[in-house]
C-alpha cells in the first residue's frame, strides 16, 4: 500500500495460474489469521497461540496486532509469573526515566530457574526477529518489539545477564548500520540502547567515548554519512564535560574538528554532509547568547579569528572548485555571521565596500549554480540590501 | 503557474485514471498484497478519500459504507484499529477522525460509536505527562509522529484542552537540531517527515515563534534534487511523498518560493501511472495510494489547476477545515 522502489508492472497481466497461486497463499494466510483471532478472543494466550503468531509474523512482520498477541502470550504463559505485575505496558520505562523497580529485589523473589528460563525465552525472541529485521530493516513494529523484549530483560533478569543481552543488541545494531549506514531506525535504536546501558540498571557507566569513536569509524568508512556526523554533533558536549576539558582543551578540540573537516572538504567539496557538520562547528563559534556551545569561554576576538580563518580557507577552495554551490553558500552565511560578531564587539576589520562586493559576487554565483533556489537568493539579496541601508 | 500550459500532454493531471484507481483499491481481494496490507486499511481509506476530495470527486466512494467501516474499527476504549480485529493505535485513530471530519460525520461518534469523549480520552491518555510526548498505543513506542497525530485529531474534535500543550511544545523544542530541523525524539537526526510533524504541531499550538525559520527553510529547500523531486534527508533519493512533508513545512513557515515549484510539479506528474492511475514514489515505479495522496496534496499546495486547496497543517481540504474548526470553536 506504500511501496518504495518497486518497478511498475501490470496488475491485470496475471495468468490464471498465478491468480490461483495467489488465492492459495491468501487462504493459507487467512486460516492462520482466523485461528489467531478466535483463540485471542477466547483469551487463551498460550503456547499454541504463540506458535501461530510465529507463523503469521514470518509471512507479515508489519502486522502489529499479531506482535501484541505475541507479547500477551509471553506475559500470560511463557515468561515466569514472578514479575508479571511489573510488565504491564503502562510501566514500560523510557530511557530518560529513572526506574524505581529494583532488579535485585525481583531476582530474589523469583527463582534462579525462572530467570534462566526467562533469559532463554527473551534471547530466543530476539533471535526470532533477526532474520525479519534483516529483510525488513525499516519496519517500525519490529524495532518496537525488540525494544519491549529488552525492557523485559531489565525487569526479569539479573543485571549481568540483562546487560549481556543489551550489549549483544548493540553489536547487532552495528551490523545493521554496516548494511545500511543511514538507517534512521538503527541510529535511533543505537541512541536508545546506549542511554539505557548507561543507567545503573545495566552497565551504569558512560559510553560517550566509545560512541564518539564509533562515529569517527563510520565517518572514515564514508564521509557522506550525515547520520554519523549528526550523532557526533550530539555527543561532543557530553564528551568534553566528562573529560573535564578546560578552555584550552576545548579550543584544541574544535581546532582538530575544523582541521579534519577542512581536509575532507579539500577532497570532496560537493559533499553536503561535510558542509552541514562544518556549519555546526561554525555555530559553536558564533555562539548566539541563547544557545549553549562547546567552547563557551572563547573571547569574541578569538571567535572572529577562527571564523576569519575558515572563510579564508573556503575562499582558497574556489581556486580548485569554482562551480560548487556549497562553497558560496558557506561564504555568504559565515561572512554575514562574522559581520554580526564584529558589530557586537564593536571591532573593526574588513572593508565594508570590498565585503559587499564579495557578497554580491557570491550571490550571483549561487543564482547561477543553484537556480532552483532562486526565491531564496532573492530573499537573501533583500536582506543584504536592508542591512546596507541600516549600517 | 504560467508554466503549466507549456507542459506536454503526458504531463497533465490524469484525474479520471486516479479516481478509477482509488475506487479499485477495495476490489482487490484476490491479490495477496491486499491482505498483507490490512494493517493500513483505515489509513488507506483516509489517503484515498482525501485524494478524491482534492480531485473534486468526493462522491466516488459511498459515504454510508465509509462511515460504517470506520465505526466497525472502533474499540470500547474509544481508539480505532486498522480494520475490524486489529488493535487500537494512535495512527488509526487519527485516520478515523480525519475520515469522519472529511465526510462531515463526526457526530456519528456520539450517535453510533463510543462517543467523541472516549476518542479524545484514548488519545489524551497516550501523552507522557512527564515529557509531553505521545506513544502510539499501550505498548509504549514514542515518536513525534504520534504527538502530531494527537494534536491533529484533538483539534478536529475540539478537545485540545485534554492534553498538556506546553509540555508537548517543550518536547518538540528538545527535538530540534542545529540544522533547524527536527527528529523522532530528542537527539535524533533531522528528517523531513518528522519536520512536518513538529512544525505542524507547533502551528496547531500557536508556537511557530519557536522555529528557526531561515535555517529550517534553507535545509528544506536544499532537499530539492536536479530531477525536481525532494528527498527526506541529505544525500538520499528523491521521493514523491516528500513533496508533501517538505513542501507543507515550507508552506507553514511561508517559504515555498525557496524551491523550484514548476520543476517539482513536473516530477510529481511524471510519477503518475497514466494507464492504471495512481502516483508512485518516483517515475517508472509502482503506484500506491500513499504516494497518490501526497503527490496530489503537493500539487494542490503548488496551486495546480483542477485540484481543491489542501490545508498544509492537517492534510485535509481547506473547505473541510473551515467547516470543522468553525464548529469546534
Amino acid at each position: 500500500m506504500a511501496s518504495h522502489g518497486v518497478a511498475k508492472y501490470n496488475r491485470a497481466a496475471r495468468t490464471e495460474e498465478q491468480r490461483q497461486q495467489d488465492l492459495e497463499k491468501i487462504e493459507k494466510y487467512r486460516q492462520i489469521e482466523d485461528s489467531i483471532r478466535s483463540q485471542a478472543s477466547a483469551g487463551t494466550y498460550d503456547t499454541a497461540l504463540f506458535q501461530l503468531t510465529s507463523k503469521l509474523l514470518r509471512l507479515n512482520p508489519e502486522y502489529h496486532t499479531i506482535w501484541n498477541v505475541r507479547r500477551r502470550c509471553l506475559i500470560s504463559s511463557l515468561l515466569s509469573k514472578s514479575s508479571t505485575s511489573n510488565s504491564s505496558p503502562d510501566t514500560m520505562p523510557t530511557p530518560h526515566e529513572d526506574q524505581s523497580t529494583s532488579t535485585t529485589e525481583q531476582s530474589a523473589s523469583s527463582t534462579a530457574a525462572d530467570a534462566d528460563s526467562d533469559a532463554d525465552i527473551l534471547r530466543s525472541e530476539l533471535a526470532f526477529t533477526v532474520p525479519l529485521l534483516v529483510e525488513f530493516p525499516k519496519c517500525y513494529w519490529l524495532w518496537g518489539y525488540r525494544q519491549w523484549i529488552l525492557e523485559q530483560a531489565v525487569l526479569r533478569l539479573p543485571t549481568a545477564t540483562a546487560t549481556s543481552i543489551w550489549e549483544g543488541e548493540l553489536a547487532l545494531d552495528s551490523k545493521m548500520l554496516t548494511k545500511d549506514r543511514r538507517n534512521f531506525h538503527a541510529w535511533g535504536y543505537r541512541r536508545y540502547l546506549v542511554a539505557r546501558l548507561e543507567t545503573p540498571e545495566l552497565r551504569g557507566k558512560s559510553m560517550v567515548e566509545d560512541e564518539f569513536t564509533y562515529t569517527t569509524k563510520m565517518i572514515r568508512v564514508d564521509l557522506s554519512n550525515f547520520s554519523a556526523w549528526h550523532n557526533r554533533s550530539r555527543l561532543i558536549r557530553r564528551l568534553l564535560d566528562e573529560r573535564g576539558a578546560d578552555d584550552k582543551a576545548r579550543a584544541a578540540f574544535i581546532e582538530a574538528e575544523l582541521d579534519q573537516i577542512r581536509e575532507a572538504l579539500n577532497v570532496g567539496p560537493e559533499d553536503q554532509s561535510l558542509w552541514y557538520y562544518h556549519r555546526y562547528l561554525i555555530l559553536q563559534l558564533i555562539h548566539h547568547s541563547q544557545e549553549s556551545t562547546i567552547v563557551p569561554n572563547l573571547t569574541v576576538e578569538e571567535r572572529i579569528s577562527y571564523i576569519e580563518r575558515e572563510i579564508e580557507d573556503i575562499k582558497d577552495l574556489i581556486e580548485d572548485y569554482d562551480d560548487i554551490k556549497w562553497v558560496y553558500e558557506a561564504l555568504l552565511e559565515y561572512t554575514l555571521a562574522l559581520g554580526q560578531l564584529r558589530q557586537a564587539s564593536q571591532s573593526t576589520g574588513g572593508d565594508d565596500d570590498r565585503q559587499n562586493e564579495e557578497l554580491q559576487t557570491w550571490l550571483a554565483k549561487l543564482r547561477k549554480l543553484d537556480p532552483m533556489q532562486a526565491g531564496r537568493w532573492d530573499d537573501v539579496e533583500k536582506e543584504l540590501k536592508s542591512r546596507r541601508e541600516t549600517t | 503557474m504560467s508554466g503549466i500550459q507549456e507542459l506536454p500532454d503526458e504531463l497533465q493531471l490524469a484525474t479520471a485514471q486516479h479516481v478509477k484507481y482509488i475506487q479499485s483499491l477495495d476490489t482487490r481481494k484476490d491479490e495477496y498484497d491486499y491482505w498483507l496490507t490490512e494493517h493500513l486499511r483505515l489509513n488507506g481509506l483516509y489517503w484515498g478519500l482525501t485524494s478524491l476530495y482534492l480531485l473534486r470527486h468526493p462522491d466516488a466512494l459511498p459515504r454510508d459504507e465509509t462511515i460504517d467501516f470506520v465505526l466497525s474499527c472502533q474499540h470500547s476504549n474509544g481508539g480505532f484499529g486498522a480494520a475490524p480485529g486489529h488493535d487500537a493505535h494512535m495512527l488509526y485513530t487519527v485516520s478515523a477522525v480525519q475520515i469522519l471530519a472529511l465526510v462531515d460525520a463526526l457526530d456519528e461518534l456520539d450517535k453510533r460509536g463510543q462517543g467523541k469523549a472516549m476518542v479524545g480520552k484514548f488519545i489524551a491518555d497516550l501523552q507522557n505527562r512527564e515529557t509531553g510526548t505521545f506513544s502510539g498505543d499501550e505498548w509504549g513506542e514514542e515518536d513525534t509522529r504520534f504527538l502530531y497525530g494527537a494534536f491533529n485529531a484533538l483539534s478536529l474534535l475540539g478537545m485540545m484542552h485534554l492534553v498538556d500543550v506546553d509540555k508537548a511544545v517543550n518536547h518538540i523544542v528538545a527535538c530540534a537540531n542545529f540544522d533547524g530541523g527536527y527528529g523522532v525524539s530528542p537527539g535524533a537526526e533531522s528528517h523531513s517527515g518528522q519536520i512536518f510533524t513538529c512544525v505542524a504541531a507547533l502551528t496547531i499550538a500557536g508556537r511557530k515563534d519557536l522555529i528557526d525559520v531561515d535555517r529550517l527553510a534553507g535545509w528544506l529547500s536544499e532537499r530539492q534534487v536536479p530531477s525536481g523531486g525532494l528527498n527526506g534527508r541529505p544525500e538520499k533519493k528523491e521521493d514523491v511523498c516528500y513533496s508533501w512533508w517538505v513542501l507543507s513545512s515550507l508552506a507553514m513557515i511561508g517559504r515555498t518560493h525557496w524551491i523550484d515549484r514548476e520543476k517539482l510539479i513536473g516530477f510529481i506528474l511524471r510519477s503518475q501511472d497514466l494507464e492504471q492511475g495512481g502516483i508512485s514514489d518516483r517515475p517508472g515505479n509502482m503506484a500506491d495510494v500513499w504516494h497518490t495522496i501526497f503527490g496530489l496534496a503537493g500539487l494542490s499546495l503548488l496551486g495546480y489547476p483542477g485540484l481543491d486547496a489542501v490545508d498544509p497543517v492537517f492534510c485535509l481540504p481547506k473547505t473541510t477545515m473551515e467547516r470543522v474548526l468553525g464548529k469546534a470553536r
